[in-house]
């Protein structure tokens, strides 16, 4: 490329905004302790490379110019991780690490971080620092600007990836619903999808329905967690404190708010691949994905994001190709095999579709299957490893049995004839001395202590010459009361975890239980019922107010409203705000707006003085009703009804419908639909005077409508 | 890894493309040997070096840097031995003036060959009257060498920038003399040199062309579209009925991503099929190909992992997860396709038995550059 051209290029950046992105260097959650109580999460090897590298490389793919890393645990190694010129090589990226408070405690937090330094200018990409991607991101980030010229209320784009009901890339206790309008992909509703208990049924909002021609309810897609947000995300999350999980508050918020007013837009990746590695269940498919190159052109023999050089034989094996790679003669590499510079197999030794690490030592007659092995581990003699992770510098010394789903961490020492449980948790135990110098998560260390008491009699399972603890197994007894589910909803996304003995749907049936809930969400929206936020047990509003309170919030309001002679948007926009404060339907609104407006008619003697008191106060206030959110006279005529039954007032139900009519609130069909209806009948009431003033409501319909009727045949006769 | 001698923004541009290579930015064999020549003429400008061996060494160093950021873009290599076989010889004209170079031509004989190594085709220009002053490591003046080489030096890359782009103009040019009229021409794939040779051979004959879809690129359908847009009468038939459709195909016109030295090549999937079926009906398989992808390799069919393999999207969709899991797909890029399966290659500069493919190479390259 001549000078000419890269003048060129650099006169193109100064045009285009630089495309900035973010990376959250922390999990949040500790789904790979032990392995993560030394290393960050970002910085475990994924097919021998680690996964901020895979992310990087992800990005360089897409053309990112600037990657910023919001790193939280074990900073420094993050940081000492990173190319010390700071730039992806060969691309030009820079990269800024960007240590963030201790105190930072989830997505949302971080976020605020990344406001309160100004770091990102104009539309970023953010992204979790565990993904793996060969997604253009570069062609989303463009559909993002192309919908914000026209919309600016598009405030983010969400890269989603279609994957069948049942894949092994999309985690089991971590999907979630989307409803999309297929017109825009739009995303109007999202909830998340629990493994245990199993989620069976979604709501969707009404209103979704009513102004949405056309939905679509999906949950066969993968959320990679690639956003394409606008500089507006971080200032939202400054604005609400409360937000922490990007999809879950964030998302949630964002949907289900009348005040922002912003649209979220999903872009369903057909080509490419995106995956994050979430759990051990994740990593294991992951690396799966990589061998049999699913992320090509991120593939080992060809792009290692390490620079590794591996060569690729049939069958997906990979080995790296500098010759220092020692195969006995006898031993057995199976398909879908990865193994590190340096290693040493011995004689009969078998790899199956494992990820060895480099120098690595593998002994004479050991089985490795389905395995990820770190770097500098050494495998005795006679071993059987079953799908687990063994960390790096691990000995596992001979005849010694892993059981699936293990994690042994750094540095342990194993055996020999030990025999690890299945899902048998170790790392090492630490030296007095080190433990001074760790001054860094205190919460963690404590843990690790109370762990390192309770050890009793493990070392006779593991072998005498071992320096391991066991962590136990289930849930640790501070958990909340829900922490049982919470973690047998976890465990499903344990490596090697079926969750067989959970009473949950094998993957067939759970599809169909999926389809199930999607026409759940349809029944429940077209019939009556009330279109409450999902109920599932992940999602209950916190401080929610209670449901009288909310009433008289409202009266209170109002009152003040009518005293205080507001105009009716704000009086609007007062009943939106304490609506989303107590998180109630909109009918429970409408009901305490006609009740408060129907009691503020004062009632006079004389027929036309009474009349001219309704209509000032349906002309003051009637366009009130209809504007609190989503307009539907025919459930205004029944709040109407329900309450006179039981007021004072009783005897101005007709007039006040038939000023109502007059001032276009309600209009006639609605009035017959209402009259049509069995509520409106009061049937299914207790009998009573409400019951008997519900019914004489009815009859005054009764001849409302029989009015209508006439002057129908009047005008056709007319 | 790459040469030390490099400064930094030519190092820039080499890495650049290095990473483009590695990333797959750049695909193809005209498209990455183009950028090479771009980047060659930018480290050959801008290096310093004061004599002959500085100035190979940097080359090569930048070939090799290159070469091994995608192995498999075996158009890379040609380019920089192409561009270093140049080098060597506007330094000889340089140093021993234009009567030198015919030496070689006197007393040829097969038994000599070996010893012989480079048969000078290409005639020099007559431009060498005063390169007789050529000064190499002159210590008062070290850029002097490095100044009076430079502007041959570009001359020569504008050469191989010349011949890249007039490859399919050149390969068509007697297309005419392979395809006759009412004959039935069996190709796949989408190939920029077949698509010119069959466009021109149109001009003077009336034919009909049949496309395989050719899966999972379908590449075909590009293929048959264009072709059929030029007046050709095309069909574009799945790639299943290639063996039922054999036996009514005159001749089989196929691309070629790199031609091998023995005469074998890399092409895309689906053309070992085509030249088995072809084989079999003893139906001429005829390659067209620029003299770019003339390759001095060997051995490279025992590897497996040099076909080169892409994900498996194109054949199973990610979507169908149940299957994902307990199939394994691959889907290689190219096919092997062995010399005794290929009746002729057309090239820009003639055509050629791939018997004497290697003759070219030797030709073409020095054979001191096979491994860079």
């Amino acid at each position: 490329m001549g000078p000419k051209a890269a003048s060129g290029k650099e006169k193109l950046m100064e045009e285009d905004e630089v495309l900035q992105a973010v990376i959250l260097a922390d999990s949040f959650d500790k789904r790979f302790r032990p392995l993560t109580t030394r290393t960050p999460r970002c910085l475990l090897p994924i097919c021998n490379a680690t996964l901020l590298d895979w992310t990087f490389e992800s990005l360089a793919l897409a053309g990112v110019q600037e990657i910023f890393v919001i790193c939280r645990s074990h900073a420094e190694q993050v940081k000492n991780a990173i190319n010390p010129s700071g730039l992806v090589p060969g691309s030009g990226i820079k990269i800024v690490p960007i240590m963030t408070a201790k105190e930072t405690f989830s997505a949302g937090d971080a976020m605020r971080d990344v406001y309160t330094r100004g770091l990102v200018t104009s539309d970023f990409v953010l992204v979790m620092g565990d993904l793996v991607s060969n997604i253009r991101i570069d062609e989303v980030v463009r559909v993002h600007k192309e919908r914000r010229k026209t919309n600016k209320d598009a405030i983010m784009t969400m890269v989603v990836k279609e994957s069948g009901a049942s894949h092994r890339t999309r985690p089991q206790g971590d999907s979630a619903v989307f409803v999309l309008d297929s017109e825009t992909s739009e995303c109007l509703h999202y909830e998340p999808v629990s493994a245990y208990p199993p989620t069976t049924m979604t709501r969707i909002p009404r209103e979704l329905l009513e102004a949405h021609p056309e939905i679509e309810i999906r949950n066969d897609l993968i959320d990679c967690s690639i956003d394409v947000c606008s500089v507006e995300v971080p200032s939202l999350f400054q604005d609400n404190f409360d937000y922490e999980d990007i999809r879950r508050d964030f998302l949630h918020g964002v949907l289900t708010s009348d005040l922002l007013m912003k649209n979220i837009h999903c872009y369903v990746a057909k080509d490419g691949y995106a995956a994050r590695v979430k759990d051990t269940k994740s990593y294991e498919s992951i690396s799966k994905d990589i061998l049999s190159r699913w992320t090509f052109p991120l593939v080992p023999d060809d792009n290692h994001p390490s620079g590794h050089v591996y060569q690729h034989t049939r069958g997906n094996r990979y080995i790296a190709t500098d010759n220092s790679v020692s195969l006995a003669r006898t031993c057995k590499i199976g398909n879908n095999t990865l193994i590190g510079a340096g290693t040493k197999i011995l004689e009969n030794a078998q790899i199956i579709g494992s990820v060895i690490g480099q120098n690595c030592v593998i002994g004479a007659g050991s089985i490795i299957e389905g395995s990820y092995i770190f770097d500098g581990t050494v495998i005795g003699a006679q071993c059987v490893v079953k799908r687990s992770i063994i960390g790096a510098g691990v000995t596992i010394k001979e005849k010694t049995r892993v059981e699936k789903g293990c994690l042994v961490g750094d540095g342990v020492v194993v055996g020999p004839l030990a025999v690890l449980d299945p899902f048998e948790r170790l790392s090492k135990r630490r030296d007095k001395t080190v433990v001074v110098e760790e001054e860094e998560d205190n919460d963690e260390d404590s843990d690790i202590e109370e762990i390192e008491a309770n050890q009793d009699g493990a070392s006779s399972i593991l072998g005498k010459d071992s320096n391991a603890v066991v962590w136990p197994q289930g849930p640790s007894e501070d958990d909340d009361e829900d922490g049982i589910a919470v973690y047998k909803n976890q465990r499903i996304r344990r490596l090697g975890d079926d969750g067989s003995d959970l009473e949950l749907s094998d993957g067939g049936s759970e599809s169909s239980d999926e389809e199930g809930s999607e026409s759940s969400g349809y029944d429940s929206s077209s019939d009556f019922e009330i279109p409450t936020t999902p109920s599932s047990a992940t999602f209950l509003p916190s401080g929610a107010m209670g449901e009288s309170e909310f009433q008289r919030e409202v009266a209170q309001s109002l009152e003040r409203a009518f005293a205080e002679g507001h105009s009716v948007d704000n009086a609007a926009v007062e009943l939106k705000t304490l609506r989303m404060a107590s998180n109630v339907s909109l009918s429970r609104v409408r009901e305490a707006v006609v009740s408060a407006i129907v009691e503020h008619i004062q009632i006079v003697d004389g027929a036309l003085p009474q009349r001219k008191e309704i209509s000032r106060v349906i002309a003051r206030w009637g366009a009130l009703i209809n504007q609190i959110g989503g307009i539907d006279a025919e459930e205004t005529v029944s709040a109407l009804q329900m309450h006179c039954a039981s007021s004072e007032r009783f005897p101005l139900f007709g007039q006040i419908l038939a000023e109502l009519y007059q001032a276009d609130i309600v209009e006639e069909d609605d009035i017959r639909a209402w009259y049509a209806s069995t509520a409106a009948k009061g049937t299914g009431l207790k009998a009573g005077p409400t019951a008997e003033n519900v019914k004489r409501c009815w009859a005054v319909g009764a001849r409302m409508i029989q009015q209508f009727d006439e002057q129908e045949s009047e005008s056709e006769s007319e | 890894m790459s040469s030390e001698l490099l400064d930094d923004p030519t190092q820039r541009v080499v890495e650049n493309l290095a990473w483009k290579l590695r990333r797959r930015q750049i695909v193809g064999s005209r498209a990455t040997a183009l950028e090479t020549l771009r980047v060659l003429h930018q480290v050959i400008s801008d290096s310093p070096f004061s004599n002959m061996e500085q100035l190979v060494t940097i080359v090569r160093g930048v070939g090799r840097r290159l070469v091994e950021a995608q192995p498999k873009e075996h158009s890379v290599g040609n380019t920089v031995r192409k561009v270093l076989h140049h080098i060597r010889e506007e330094y000889n004209t340089a140093t021993r003036g234009s009567g030198s170079t015919t030496t070689s031509y006197s007393g040829f004989s097969i038994s000599k060959f070996v010893q012989l190594g480079q048969p000078r085709k290409h005639t020099v220009l007559p431009k060498a009257e005063s390169r007789g002053s050529l000064k190499e490591n002159d210590s008062d003046d070290p850029d002097s060498f490095a100044r009076s080489l430079r502007p041959v030096l570009k001359e020569a890359i504008q050469d191989v920038l010349d011949e890249l782009e007039t490859v399919y103009d050149n390969v068509s040019k007697n297309a005419p003399n392979h395809i006759h009229s009412d004959e039935i021409i069996l190709t796949l794939g989408m190939s920029k040199t077949v698509e010119a040779f069959l466009i021109s051979a149109a001009h003077n004959r009336n034919y009909t062309v049949m496309v395989l879809e050719t899966a999972p690129s379908y590449g075909g359908r590009d293929m048959a579209k264009t072709l059929s847009t030029a007046g050709i009468s095309t069909f574009l038939v799945p790639d299943s009925s290639l063996y039922g459709l054999m036996s009514r195909v005159n001749k089989v016109i196929l691309g070629a991503h790199a031609i091998l030295a023995n005469g074998g090549m890399f092409a895309i999937t689906g053309s070992l099929l085509a030249a088995t079926a072809a084989h079999a009906h003893s139906t001429p398989v005829v390659v067209c190909a620029g003299q770019f992808k003339l390759t001095p390799l060997w051995n490279l069919y025992h590897e497996y992992g040099a076909l080169d393999f892409g994900d498996p999207n194109q054949v199973l969709g990610f979507e169908e997860g149940s299957l994902v899991d307990k199939v394994d797909v691959v889907n290689p890029f190219y096919d092997y396709v062995q010399p005794d399966l290929i009746d002729a290659f057309i090239t820009n500069d003639g055509d050629h038995p791939p018997s004497s493919i290697y003759r070219l190479i030797k030709e073409t390259y020095d054979d001191e550059d096979n491994e860079l």
